[in-house]
């Protein structure tokens, strides 16, 4: 063969691969993206105008009120529901045009979990493997998680508790190892030790490169899981923050109560940020260097003194209301 | 049609078809058993004859039909109303249960979340339906092919077949119609509603069509107009028509039923 040819060849043959990488670094770049996304009910809630992408083996937060959009937008994820326009991906597949072939890389937990009451949680996760392809390696890791969440597998689900069946719903949806993890209040449901379990089964599967979107109430789950959150209202995006970012201006907020009204003037005028004032109690913000509080309170006398929550969970407050 | 879906179906709701098989096992006999005391005594059979003609309408009996034979009891006693009821409301309740209940309660969700596309779950279900009202009519037929042998009653077990072939058709389309409505409406209390009304729709216009001359007509719009027990038990009727015409509304009602579901939105 001429050299001429093969050196075409071979520059096809480069530009091939220069593609196919590519392509492959596209898909996994953005794992999951929503594009101008519409969705409204007769009632007129929904969601309007949505726009946020998840790269692959990252995590995202949805942080919202009731009745936010959170589960809509899950259900346009899902194929559940067809947006009235816009795009939703992931993985480049259109999750609603190609609703069964987007669910090859999707585990999902719905926000309300209903079974099929006459089985056994045995029996329907087994429904659950086989519907998936009943895979060896789907067996091995429900056994594991059924031990990790501390789950009798052999119970009629119609006779499991609330959080039982969320325990369920947690193996049903990460016993299958799959690429993407979509899940709408993982943890309602759960006792604060098996949150935490969930919270370090979920750091886990980040570990070995999944993606994860996940909408909650509990900000402590968003806070040590996700890298992004997002913030939904009235089906409205409203900003969305990358936690690093929010913890270098994070700030502590105490409650503090003091003797006489005076006092409370006094700390006033020592340059502290007081907020949310009332007669002889208010709220103090510090951010960074805590000196300036403890140097005023050692001159009044404080009655009580009690450190609100989170403070990341703070921030967020503002956005809630 | 997904296997291990159907498996799990099925066994939702096996410990139902048992309970109205065993039922209707038990209702066939006591019916055979007193039908060789009710065959030898003439006044049963004045008394039938005696009542009017709007009366017999009411419970199924066709005008000047025979009632001293044993396909005359059964079908005035059993086939006529009490089996069809039965056999609708079943198949109404079922194909509920199956579809606008699991979408209602969200729990189709988990199953929706699989790689097992809307089109193949809707044939798991439509499946375990047709299914369900296979095995009561093949009980049916079974359990009276049972009862006149062990009480000695000659039958045409050929025109009881044919009977069981046209009741699973007329049954099935009651069913599908029931599963449309479930995924059109998406809605347990609708879906129910429309389907139960729809079939006491089809069942009044043929009581109200065989009380009158004057009112006829209406027979003919009604679904039950093409099920007549007692002619077809006696070989007098052919119901190999309306067998096709009802399997091809069952036809044409799946292929709606799917589409409708392919493209419904799911609030799970």
């Amino acid at each position: 063969m001429p050299e001429s040819r093969w050196s075409e060849k071979s520059t096809q043959y480069l530009e091939i691969q220069v593609l196919k990488e590519e392509v492959l670094l596209r898909k996994s770049e953005e794992m999951i993206e929503v594009k101008e996304l519409n969705k409204l009910y007769s009632e007129g809630r929904g969601v309007r105008n949505l726009n946020f992408q998840v790269d692959a083996g990252k995590a995202f937060g949805f942080l919202g009120p009731n009745g936010a959009g959170k589960t809509t937008t899950i259900r346009l994820l899902m194929g559940f529901l067809k947006p009235d326009s816009g795009r939703v991906t992931i993985n480049e597949i259109d999750c609603w045009k190609e609703k069964a072939e987007v669910k090859k890389i999707i585990s999902y937990l719905p926000g309300e979990l209903h079974f099929m009451e006459s089985l056994t949680a045995l029996d329907f996760l087994d429904l659950i493997a086989r519907m998936h392809g009943n895979k060896r390696q789907i067996k091995r890791n429900r056994d594991y998680l059924a031990s990790a969440l501390e789950l009798d597998l052999k119970i009629l689900i119609r006779k499991m508790s609330k959080g039982m069946k969320q325990k369920l719903g947690i193996i049903a949806a990460l016993m299958l190892d799959k690429k993407v993890l979509i899940f709408d209040e993982p943890t309602s449901g759960l006792d604060p030790l098996m949150q935490k379990v969930f919270i370090d089964l979920i750091l886990g599967e980040k570990k070995r490169g999944k993606t994860l979107f996940m909408s909650s109430h509990q900000f402590v789950e968003i806070d040590r899981t996700c890298e992004h959150v997002g913030i939904i209202r009235e089906g409205e995006l409203l900003t969305i923050q990358s936690i690093s970012q929010l913890r270098d201006a994070e700030h502590q907020t105490f409650e503090i109560e003091v003797e006489k009204e005076e006092e409370l003037e006094f700390l006033k005028q020592r340059q502290l940020n007081l907020v949310n004032i009332q007669e002889k109690s208010c709220m103090i913000r510090v951010t960074g260097e805590m000196d300036k509080l403890w140097l005023a309170l050692t001159q009044v006398h404080v009655i009580s003194f009690r450190q609100r929550s989170l403070e990341l969970e703070e921030a967020f407050m503002d956005f809630y209301r | 049609m997904n296997r291990a879906l159907f498996r799990a179906m099925f066994k939702q709701h096996r410990k139902k078809i048992a309970a109205i098989s065993t039922g209707i096992f038990l209702y066939e006999g006591l019916l055979t058993w007193v039908y060789p005391v009710v065959a030898k005594n003439p006044a049963v059979a004045q008394v039938a004859e005696s009542i009017p003609s709007a009366v017999k309408t009411v419970f199924g009996v066709p005008e000047n039909a025979r009632t001293d034979t044993f396909e005359a009891f059964i079908s005035g006693q059993f086939f006529s109303r009490i089996w069809v009821m039965l056999m609708a409301f079943h198949g109404i309740q079922t194909a509920n249960a199956l579809l606008a209940k699991m979408i209602d309660d969200c729990s189709l969700a988990l199953l929706l979340s699989t790689p097992v596309s809307r089109g193949e779950i809707l044939s798991t279900q439509a499946g375990v339906l047709v299914s369900s009202g296979a095995v009561l009519v093949a009980v049916t037929i079974g359990g009276l092919f049972f009862g006149t042998s062990r009480f000695g009653i000659p039958i045409n077990h050929g025109n009881y077949i044919l009977l069981g072939i046209l009741g699973l058709a007329l049954f099935t389309l009651i069913e599908l119609y029931s599963l449309f409505f479930s995924a059109w409406l998406v809605e347990e209390e609708r879906a129910v509603t429309y389907a139960a009304g729809l079939t006491l729709l089809f069942y009044s216009l043929d009581i109200a069509g065989g009380l009158s001359d004057k009112y006829s007509w209406l027979r003919n719009l009604s679904l039950f107009r093409w099920y007549q027990p007692q002619s077809i038990l006696e070989g007098t009727t052919n119901p190999t028509g309306p067998i096709i015409g009802l399997n091809v509304c069952s036809a044409v009602l799946w292929y709606y039923a799917k589409r409708v579901f392919e493209r419904q939105d799911l609030a799970i």
